[in-house]
């Protein structure tokens, strides 16, 4: 097993002298140095000046040398540990951040929205409903999702107080609208008392109730609502930025393990050519060895986070995104459907809450019609052509399609088997609207008592064409909501092997590369 | 527009993409150039509105869109000197923002579900109602069905009144003016018994001379004012609203509409509006 050392080689006869630098012999780099003139310089700086160029002397040797590529591969390899594990790192703590910080508080704040939507509903409702208490789902009833919807607010809005201290913007937002819901609930309790003591029949408000209702629901719609929607869109630019700036720093310390993966490598393979050259040995298979695990690591970490990257994204878009597009489409239908109540309790106000009514069922779902006529007519075409959608060829330029918040889900790629259940969401409002045509018919022929019939059955809370509209689109939204639960899962699972992986790999490559230099610098010894 | 760039961010992504080249570099590099790294600005506005977009004899522009213009550029970090105003008209705003004429268009431009396609919209900045302006001795007309066989003037390819006779089912004569200069110059000479459009642009004119028009006040849709921006500027979007929050909160946004339509009967909202949401 004796190699052809080079040094070795030299003491035989015929054999070519090594290289000029080279070592004369084994033990060389600790002997006393070559040519240096003994005694001269100043006896102060002898030891320093001859500790120095012992040190460039030996510094040429080659088992200097070899120790040099060592400690440069091992250098390198901790700095490939150290790159993967902070990139690794980031990687974990972006989805920690989307999947259980900012990602369900942004869902969180969508909503409050809801919360607010659906408590000014109930009390249009209820002053509907007059004395009679046994309309739709019942008076108790409504006021019972009043208190629910007034608490899951206050909750919302308590948690959102904490989360935007510092944002001097958001943490306003937030007072405003905790404030604000103060004056709002004391007018509807104004405005209940006012029809109750006034025994108002249905549809026939007490003028001093419609007044204290006017100025809540004003309230409602120009301060509330409004501020409560922001807060959450604040809260998805938020998980965006938090998102894309964490991508950005994954992509770059990808670069790194890139980078510095390649670097092992190139230092790897000058280690194995100077053995080469030096000792003549065509292989080291334990550098071999650890070249292919450096390969293998560095690809590894790289595909790891390539993919929890990706199952983070899909978590974020096709989950946390749809799911709060679904949750605001759901809102606004939420306030659609009240200005029905609204239409009826307030016959001053009527042609604007019909407007309003049919300007948020647009954002619900959009086709480019002027009045609630043709509207009812066009989501019928929708609800029938689908999965077709009217207007998407482009080839009317007066047409944009069909849009808002539903139209736009149909547009994106569904996840699988969605399609279903999109159809049912379409049905589902197509009987909504059809309901709203029947009731506003039935005002202008005059039968109040019947649209106010129709009305309370839409809003029962059991049946009504509402809830039946809401239960299928919750269950879409629950389809996206698990999509993003099982994306950050995805995204964990396979970050999560790399917590051994890594370290124990390192850790591998460094005894390789004890192992492929050990036996060289043996032979110096 | 000029740019400050972000070259590490630049330095880093082609980095990546150099070593690695993989889809995950895709979201860094998409990340193209946005308005919040700007450090001028070219704003369309309107330049014959009055109260609204104004061209002044001297060239500037004067009015509450570009009072709101001039705030958002100023919380972009871009200082007034280095804000450009060019004039533009209904019809051109989205040719102008496609082609990157312009960078930002404040202009009376209602966000529609349409316009979302090309455009995206930062705000509104302001929800304006559809509303009528009729003469001030008129004073029968209390409601918009007292419109009822009236005539009623339109800017030119302005879809309000039909908003009135299909959207409301109220039959009413339509009328078209060239502009909405046009259209009051005519309710003024009594050819035209009221005007209808966003209550936010009959108050320029109303402002310009208080006593002569009143509101009907029968404001019956909305008209959500947006910041158009250059398609899929998300970053700018969302840095936008935060601007306009901003603007509402210090009460900066109740001193433009003062000082623009303090004067006329008009019903103003104070609070920040409803955002369109940026994506």
């Amino acid at each position: 097993m004796i190699p052809s050392h080079p040094d070795r080689a030299r003491r035989g006869p015929g054999t070519p002298p090594g290289p000029s630098t080279g070592p004369v012999a084994p033990g060389d780099g600790t002997g006393p140095p070559r040519g240096v003139p003994a005694g001269k310089g100043g006896r102060t700086g002898t030891y320093a000046r001859d500790g120095w160029s012992r040190l460039r002397r030996w510094s040429t040797t080659t088992p200097a040398r070899v120790w040099t590529l060592s400690v440069l591969c091992a250098a390198m390899i901790v700095g490939l540990f150290a790159s993967a594990t902070s990139t690794l790192d980031q990687a974990r703590n972006g989805l920690d951040v989307l999947g259980r910080g900012a990602g369900p508080q942004a869902m969180a704040t969508t909503e409050l929205y809801l919360a607010l939507a659906d408590m000014d509903a109930r009390v249009a409702d209820v002053l509907l409903m007059g004395t009679d208490h046994d309309l739709g789902s019942g008076r108790e009833d409504a006021l019972a999702q009043y208190e629910a919807s007034r608490e899951q607010a206050n909750e919302v809005l308590l948690q959102a107080a904490s989360l935007t201290e510092g944002d001097t913007v958001e943490e306003r937002n937030v007072q405003e609208v905790l404030d604000g819901l103060g004056v709002y609930e004391r007018l509807v309790t104004e405005a209940l008392l006012r029809n109750d003591e006034a025994q108002a029949p249905p549809g026939e408000a007490d003028e001093r109730a419609l007044g204290s209702y006017r100025s809540a629901t004003l309230m409602m719609h120009t301060e509330l609502l409004p501020k409560a929607f922001n807060l959450g869109l604040d809260s998805s630019a938020i998980v965006r930025a938090n998102h894309e700036d964490g991508q950005a720093s994954v992509a770059l310390g990808l670069a790194w393990v890139g980078g510095v993966g390649v670097a092992v490598l190139v230092a790897l393979f000058a280690l194995q050519v100077y053995l080469r050259v030096r000792f003549r040995r065509r292989f080291n298979l334990p550098l071999i060895g650890a070249s292919v695990l450096t390969v293998g690591l560095t690809l590894g970490v790289v595909l790891a986070l390539v993919s929890s990257g990706g199952h983070q994204r899909d978590a974020k878009e096709e989950g946390l995104d749809a799911a709060m597009s679904l949750a605001r489409g759901g809102a606004i239908a939420t306030d659609m459907q009240a200005d029905q109540s609204r239409y009826l309790l307030d016959p001053e106000q009527a042609d604007n809450h019909q407007q309003v009514y049919l300007e948020r069922a647009q954002q619900v779902l959009f086709r480019p019609v002027n009045n609630l006529a043709d509207y009812y007519e066009a989501i019928d075409g929708v609800t029938a052509a689908y999965p077709e959608l009217p207007g998407a060829d482009g080839s009317d330029p007066d047409d944009p399609g069909t849009l808002g918040y539903l139209g736009e889900r149909a547009h994106d790629a569904l996840l699988p088997g969605q399609e279903d259940r999109l159809a049912q969401v379409l049905t589902a409002y197509n009987e909504l609207q059809a309901q709203d045509r029947e009731l506003r018919e039935a005002v202008r022929e005059g039968d109040v008592e019947a649209a106010i019939s129709i009305r309370m059955n839409i809003a029962h809370s059991e049946d009504g064409a509402f809830v039946t509209y809401e239960r299928a689109l919750d269950g879409l939204t629950e389809d996206h909501e698990e999509e993003f639960t099982r994306g950050i899962g995805r995204g964990d699972a396979v970050l999560a092997p790399w917590t051994w992986l890594l370290p124990v790999g390192s850790l591998l490559l460094l005894l390789l590369v004890a192992l492929g230099v050990r036996p060289r610098l043996a032979e110096y010894r | 527009m000029r740019f400050r760039h972000r070259r590490v961010a630049a330095a880093a992504a082609l980095a990546t993409a150099a070593v690695v080249g993989l889809p995950a570099c895709s979201a860094v590099l998409d990340g193209e150039e946005s308005l919040v790294d700007a450090d001028s600005l070219v704003v369309g506005v309107k330049a014959d509105q009055p109260g609204l977009g104004l061209e002044t004899e001297n060239g500037g522009f004067e009015g509450f869109d570009v009072d709101v213009a001039l705030y958002i550029a100023d919380r972009l970090g871009i200082p007034g000197e280095n804000v450009e105003f060019v004039g533009v008209t209904s019809a051109e705003r989205e040719e102008k923002l496609l082609n990157g004429e312009v960078d930002m268009v404040v202009a009376t431009y209602s966000i529609t579900p349409g316009r979302k396609t090309q455009v995206t919209f930062g705000g509104p900045y302001y929800v304006a109602k559809q509303d009528v302006l009729v003469r001030a001795e008129d004073t029968d007309i209390q409601g918009v069905r007292d419109l009822d066989g009236m005539s009623v003037c339109q800017g030119a390819g302005s879809n309000s009144a039909a908003r009135i006779t299909e959207g409301l089912g109220i039959p009413v004569e339509r009328v078209e003016g060239e502009t909405y200069s046009d259209c009051i110059a005519q309710l003024r000479d009594g050819r035209v018994d009221a005007v209808s459009t966003d209550n936010l642009i009959l108050a320029g004119f109303l402002a310009e001379d208080p006593g002569a028009f009143r509101f009907v006040n029968n404001p019956f849709t909305d008209e959500k004012y947006g910041v158009g921006l250059p398609y899929g500027d998300i970053e700018a979007c969302e840095a936008v609203n935060k601007a306009i929050s901003r603007m509402y909160q210090e009460g900066e946004a109740t001193g433009m509409l003062d000082r623009w339509f303090g004067n006329t009967d008009l019903e103003m909202v104070h609070s920040v509006p409803q955002f369109e949401g940026c994506d």
